[in-house]
């Protein structure tokens, strides 16, 4: 698994099929593991999704004084293991990304695992698989570096330039989320 | 039964004990493929899987479509035949209820003849069996009195595009060529969320350039990313069109030689759309002088452009000459019939299209022929194995037939798939007509707020646990597969139908074993008709992902695209539509001085009676809201959360206010999807279109108050 989960924000719809599909993946208990929020809407519908970075170091693994988060090998950062976690839910102030949640009736942390059932055997996760806006989408680092120069691109084709102060306008907005074990 | 189709090199997800049944949503026009998940021991639906080589939707499927298979083994179904005893519903088996029925109907019908019996289909059901409603009507019960719930859907565009070019199919081209658009414009559509999946094509479109123009009230998903959101005022439609093909014609815009090979009226078009100026169609519409010119700039610019609509537009007083109106924009700048595009309605229902096809309507028989041609009934008459005498003669629109009970010419009713108490305009009004019934029968398989009020409830299965075929928002006619065997003592509707005309002394015309066989009738019935289904068949559907009607010939592949060469009318051409803005039918006072406008949430569908009952949608959206602008609120001096009461002359409602700018000042939105005092279609206006007969859900004067504490 060579995959990253892109994410662009502004084509989300504010569907939420992907936490909808997020309760049917097969180990998630029927609990969802992302977000979607509204920028602010009293300004505008616009939408964004949210899950794990799956970092390279990630905080919520390293917080963890049971630990009880389990990297695999393709890099995937997984739930608490049942059976270890002690409920301190260190690994949720931990996460830059505010990603984990806590379960208190188990007194449990859950999150996202990239769908590790289907990512493992090469088949795209719930949320990307549903997304209608392909704000999440789940392809090879060739196809997102394809996508991110195409943006500039087509900022370039409308005739516009980068000016003094605007430069960050032209970057393509995107987050790779990817694991990149071979 | 069951079967699980990929196309090569696609994986999907099998767990271990379970299969995989390829199938189709059953909400929305978009019906987007997926797989169910079957336990292969206790055979009992567990979940949903992508499927991601469905040609239309690529595994994309929205909340409601990820979690509509909870629906099946919900706890909430009925599994049992219900019967009304002193006020309560008693469980009881199915000949005690067909007794029941068959009694009371031949009484009705013996005192008071054969019309006063009525039927209330729907279009949220296969083909076979929407077809089915038609015959059962007709003649099983023979009564005139048969309309659905499409004419609160699809009437205005079928009035619309039969007008201009002479056939409905709700798409004149395939909706995979509009990643090849240049430029779309979107009226009256919330498609973000009433279609969600539709973006894809959207987006990829806009990903190589393509412009989107959108014309709403509201700044919705699409507004938001639109390079013009034209923002007017509910009920200005007609105006706004007829503004755009004014600077169309003014800036050369129009294709000359397309419109005077194809089209006729081009001159009283032009006239009508003189004084159509952007000031005076700035002034109707509200909205400001240089969004109308840049819209119809980049609109007329564009090489390949498609003109959509939705209810916005349609559920007016003025939805036919809306429909026609923006179609014609469409035949202006050449764009009918030909590559990437066209005009497209955008389908409400599951089966919209299939479903007002084949004669469920108070004036149409299958094939989209027409009760009032004698040759249609002859045909159709030769079909069904009656006499032409003895064919019912056109009835009444939906809405027309509550008058009807009111007045007690229709003193029986049976509901197909439908709830009207939710869903019609002004319901406590229907409300009123129902109860004056002497017998009412509700097919369903959960209790909607129209089955509460019902002597007999039938318990139907949902979509999982029949075969059929339904007609999705493009016109292809696609395959949905019984996954598993009906819950309870549940009976398709076709079945349940069946057994009723046995009852009635009909049973000889409704002989099937399954419902192929329905549907092999189909498409005789439909056979050299407008919507021609006969070369449609279930084998064919499977091979070619789907098949585009008309296919008028078993050897025929079906029509993608149509009118590529002339349009359906007599003389093969379009016409032009010549209309002024009329209007909506109610005007703002000094007591109602608000516009109100409704819709859908992308969490529910339709009267909600299905996804107010699946938990995650629910969790999203528990309850409807008032929708308005901070300028508004702050006058009223209300804030986010609080309740508010809205009134119109027909009722009130109280609702929690969502405070957003994203909407005119002067218009409030309410979604329609809940009963009883939480419905804003207590609210809403009832006034037809006088073609269409579909109300004007989208336009009415409201009355806001903050309430006292
Ligand atoms: S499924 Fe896609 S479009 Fe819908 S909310 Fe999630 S990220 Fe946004
Ligand atoms: S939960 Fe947070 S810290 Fe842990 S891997 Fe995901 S984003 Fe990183
Ligand atoms: S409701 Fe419509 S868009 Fe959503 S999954 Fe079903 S068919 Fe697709």
């Amino acid at each position: 698994m060579n995959k990253i989960m892109y994410l662009e924000f502004e084509r989300c719809i504010g569907c939420r099929a992907c936490q909808a599909a997020c309760r049917e993946c097969g180990d998630h208990d029927a609990k969802e593991r992302n977000y979607v929020e509204y920028v602010d809407f009293t300004e505008s519908r616009q939408t964004f999704p949210m899950l794990c970075m799956q970092c390279k170091d990630p905080a919520c693994a390293r917080v963890c004084p049971a630990n009880a988060i389990q990297i695999t090998e393709e890099g995937v950062v997984l739930s608490a293991m049942e059976e270890k976690c002690i409920g301190c839910r260190n690994c949720t102030f931990g996460c830059p990304f505010g990603i984990p949640k806590f379960d208190f009736e188990k007194n449990k942390m859950y999150k996202c695992d990239m769908c590790y059932d289907r990512t493992r055997d090469d088949i795209p996760p719930m949320c990307a698989s549903v997304c209608p806006s392909e704000a999440i989408r789940f392809i090879d680092f060739d196809e997102m570096q394809q996508l991110r120069r195409r943006r500039t691109q087509m900022n370039l084709v409308e005739g516009k330039k980068p000016q003094e102060g605007n430069k960050w306008d032209y970057v393509p907005e995107f987050f790779g989320v990817y694991t990149d074990s071979q | 039964m069951s079967q699980f189709l990929v196309k090569e090199g696609v994986k999907n997800q099998i767990r271990k004990g379970e299969k995989l049944v390829t199938t189709h949503c059953c909400y929305c026009g978009m019906q987007c493929g997926m797989h169910i998940r079957v336990n292969e021991k206790t055979n009992k639906v567990v979940g949903v899987e992508p499927r991601y080589d469905w040609v239309l939707t690529r595994g994309k499927m929205c909340p409601k479509g990820v979690t509509a298979y909870q629906t099946v083994d919900h706890p909430d179904r009925i599994k049992r035949p219900l019967i009304k005893k002193n006020g309560q519903f008693v469980e009881s088996s199915w000949d005690e209820a067909l007794d029941l029925i068959e009694n009371k109907y031949k009484e009705l019908q013996r005192n008071y003849g054969k019309d006063s019996l009525s039927v209330y289909g729907g279009v949220s059901m296969t083909n076979e069996k929407c077809y089915l409603v038609g015959k059962y009507a007709r003649v099983a019960l023979g009564t005139r009195y048969l309309d659905y719930n499409g004419r609160y859907c699809m009437s205005s565009a079928a009035g619309g595009f039969n007008k201009t070019l002479g056939m409905d199919r709700g798409s004149t081209l395939p909706w995979t060529e509009l990643e090849h658009t240049d430029c779309f414009f979107m009226a009256g559509s919330n498609t973000a969320e009433c279609h969600p999946t539709s973006i894809q094509w959207f987006w990829k479109a806009k990903d190589k350039g393509a412009k989107i123009i959108v014309a709403d009230p509201r700044e919705t998903a699409t507004a938001r990313v639109a390079d013009v959101h034209l923002d007017l005022l509910p009920g200005t439609d007609s105006a706004l069109a007829n503004g755009i093909m004014h600077l169309l014609i003014k800036h050369d815009y129009v294709d000359n030689e397309y419109v005077q090979e194809r089209c006729n009226n081009f001159g009283e078009l032009k006239e009508m759309t003189a004084k159509f100026t952007p000031e005076y169609t700035s002034k109707i519409t509200g909205i400001s002088v240089e969004k109308i010119v840049k819209a119809a700039h980049i609109f007329g610019k564009s090489p390949r452009s498609v003109v959509m609509f939705a209810r916005g537009a349609e559920q007016q007083t003025a939805g036919v000459d809306n429909v026609s109106l923006y179609t014609s924009m469409a035949l202006l700048r050449g764009q009918i019939g030909k590559f990437a595009s066209g005009v497209a309605t955008f389908t409400g229902q599951g089966n919209g299209q299939g479903g007002r096809e084949h004669g469920q309507k108070s004036d149409l028989l299958p094939g989209y022929r027409k009760l009032t041609d004698p040759k249609a009934v002859e045909y159709i008459s030769g079909v069904w194995g009656i006499k032409p005498e003895e064919m019912p003669k056109p009835g009444v629109s939906a809405y027309e037939m509550f008058d009807l009970m009111k007045n007690k010419t229709i003193r029986g009713l049976h509901v197909i798939c439908s709830n009207p108490v939710v869903s019609s305009p002004n319901i406590n009004h229907v409300y009123e007509a129902l109860r004056e019934l002497d017998f009412l029968v509700v097919s369903d398989f959960f209790l909607s707020e129209t089955a509460e009020l019902a002597d007999v409830v039938l318990p139907a299965t949902t979509w999982a646990e029949d075969e059929g075929t339904t007609t999705n928002i493009e016109g292809r006619v696609i395959h949905i597969r019984k996954v598993v065997e009906p819950i309870g003592e549940s009976k398709p509707d076709w079945e349940i139908m069946s057994l009723i005309a046995e009852r009635m002394g009909k049973g000889k015309h409704f002989q099937y074993r399954e419902p192929r066989e329905i549907f092999n009738e189909l498409r005789l019935a439909s056979k050299g008709g407008k919507a021609d289904y006969y070369g449609v068949t279930y084998e064919k559907i499977d091979e070619q992902d789907g098949v585009f009607w008309p296919a008028p010939t078993e050897d025929h592949p079906g029509s993608p695209s149509v009118f590529k060469e002339k349009f359906a009318t007599e003389d093969g051409k379009a016409n032009l539509a010549v209309c002024d803005w009329k209007g909506p039918a109610e005007v703002k006072s000094t007591e109602y001085p608000i516009w109100l406008t409704t819709g859908r949430v992308v969490f529910h569908y339709l009267s909600g009676n299905q996804t107010r009952r699946v938990g995650f949608l629910k969790e999203q959206c528990p309850e409807p809201f008032v929708e308005m602008h901070p300028e508004l609120a702050s006058q009223y001096q209300v804030i986010n959360g609080e309740k508010v009461k809205l009134t119109t002359p027909r009722g009130d409602m109280i609702v929690p206010v969502k405070i957003t700018k994203a909407i005119r000042k002067d218009v409030v939105f309410v979604p329609y999807h809940w009963g009883k005092e939480l419905a804003v279609n207590q609210l809403t206006s009832p006034a037809l279109d006088p073609i269409s007969r579909m109300p004007e859900f989208k336009v009415c004067p409201v009355k806001l108050e903050k309430l006292a504490k």
